[in-house]
């Protein structure tokens, strides 16, 4: 798999990224701090161990990496990669599928709140 | 604008839009303030119920923190206190954890959320969230407000795709699944560790053994055929 050096090297700030099977050239701990505190929501000790989390890393950004891919290639039918895209692929699981469409929804709403805010301040703005 | 000064918070302030379980202000923002007023009176842990997670773990409501009536100006301004706050707590050490938590939980608020959501479940949650001991609360918490950076994952998507179009819709949606995909782990694991009888911390080899099993039943997606011939 090759990876356009672009992207992959706005990663590589520091020079601590080992070889992983996906070959990406990116900082270790990219989500380290949030899968700490998210592995203890789960379940595990408060603070679990350096190599477990560096092991859950790997294993959750191959995960998205394969699932992007399929994604890719649904998506590359239709023409470009949508949200739908990655929907199709988790239907059969049917936690992550109304977890993400509840996820959907909520992010209408706020957007329709800021916008419905945003329109009250200025309101206020040109009143005062 | 920042209500706390911790630099996590830095981090956090990317995620200007709902973090995917964080309690922030939605609809409830809006309707808040005329329910603070009622709720105060409830007393005791009050948690702010919103139709989040009414599926994965069976849970409704979600926890929020005191809502000082200068942070709820904004949506955005609410939700970036509201996850530094607790996101600074969550990053104290345990047993200053304690402590902060007690602070947050007590002032914790309770609103109806008159959505998708069913009372009588979050009757159910409230009676057990009010039982819950710190220990479970504080887990909880981290439970719900952890996530996984936006800006992190998307940087990860345009580099796995090789697209800049990654829209924010879908970084929501990967982080949520990313999420969900590491309770699954953590989870099995620790199954794991009880089969083997073992206690602790989780280690790597339960990690993999679970990672093993979610293969197995098919929940990781396999790559497609060229690994055939290795």
């Amino acid at each position: 798999m090759s990876n356009p050096s672009a992207g992959a090297s706005s990663k590589s700030k520091l020079g601590s990224s080992q070889p992983s099977e996906t070959s990406f050239k990116r900082k270790r701990g990219v989500f380290q701090k949030d899968l700490q505190h998210m592995m203890y929501g789960f379940g595990d000790d408060p603070n679990p161990l350096p190599e477990t989390v560096a092991l859950v890393e790997d294993i959750v950004v191959e995960y998205v990496t394969d699932l992007a891919h399929k994604a890719q290639d649904i998506g590359s039918r239709r023409g470009k990669l949508s949200v739908e895209d990655f929907l199709y692929l988790i239907r059969k699981d049917l936690p992550k599928l109304n977890r993400c469409t509840e996820l959907l929804s909520m992010q209408e709403e706020l957007k329709q709140a800021r916008k419905a805010f945003e329109v009250d301040e200025e309101k206020l703005g040109t009143l005062e | 604008m920042k209500q706390s000064k911790d630099p996590f918070e830095a981090a956090l302030e990317e995620q200007e839009e709902s973090p995917p379980d964080s309690p922030v202000g939605e609809d409830e923002l809006n309707s808040q303030t005329p329910n603070e007023a009622q709720n105060q009176t409830d007393g005791g842990q009050n948690i702010l119920v919103d139709d989040d997670d009414d599926d994965y773990d069976d849970l409704g409501p979600t926890i929020k923190n005191p809502s000082h009536p200068s942070s709820s100006s904004t949506p955005k301004l609410h939700s970036t206190s509201v996850n530094a706050s607790v996101a600074a707590a969550v990053t104290n050490k345990n047993k200053e954890y304690d402590d902060d938590e007690e602070e947050e939980n007590v002032d914790v608020e309770l609103s109806k959320f008159p959505s998708s959501a069913d009372p009588t479940k979050m009757a159910k949650m409230q009676a057990i969230l009010s039982q819950f001991t710190e220990d479970q609360m504080s887990r909880y918490e981290s439970f719900r407000r952890s996530a996984l950076q936006k800006s992190n994952m998307r940087r990860l998507l345009v580099s796995i795709t090789g697209s800049q179009k990654i829209s924010l819709p879908m970084t929501i949606v990967v982080c949520g699944i990313a999420k969900m995909f590491v309770g699954e782990l953590v989870e099995k694991a620790r199954m794991v560790m009880t089969e083997r009888k073992e206690s602790g911390p989780i280690r790597p080899c339960h990690i993999r053994e679970a990672y093993r099993r979610l293969k197995l039943e098919g929940k990781v997606p396999k790559r497609s055929v060229q690994r055939l011939f290795r």
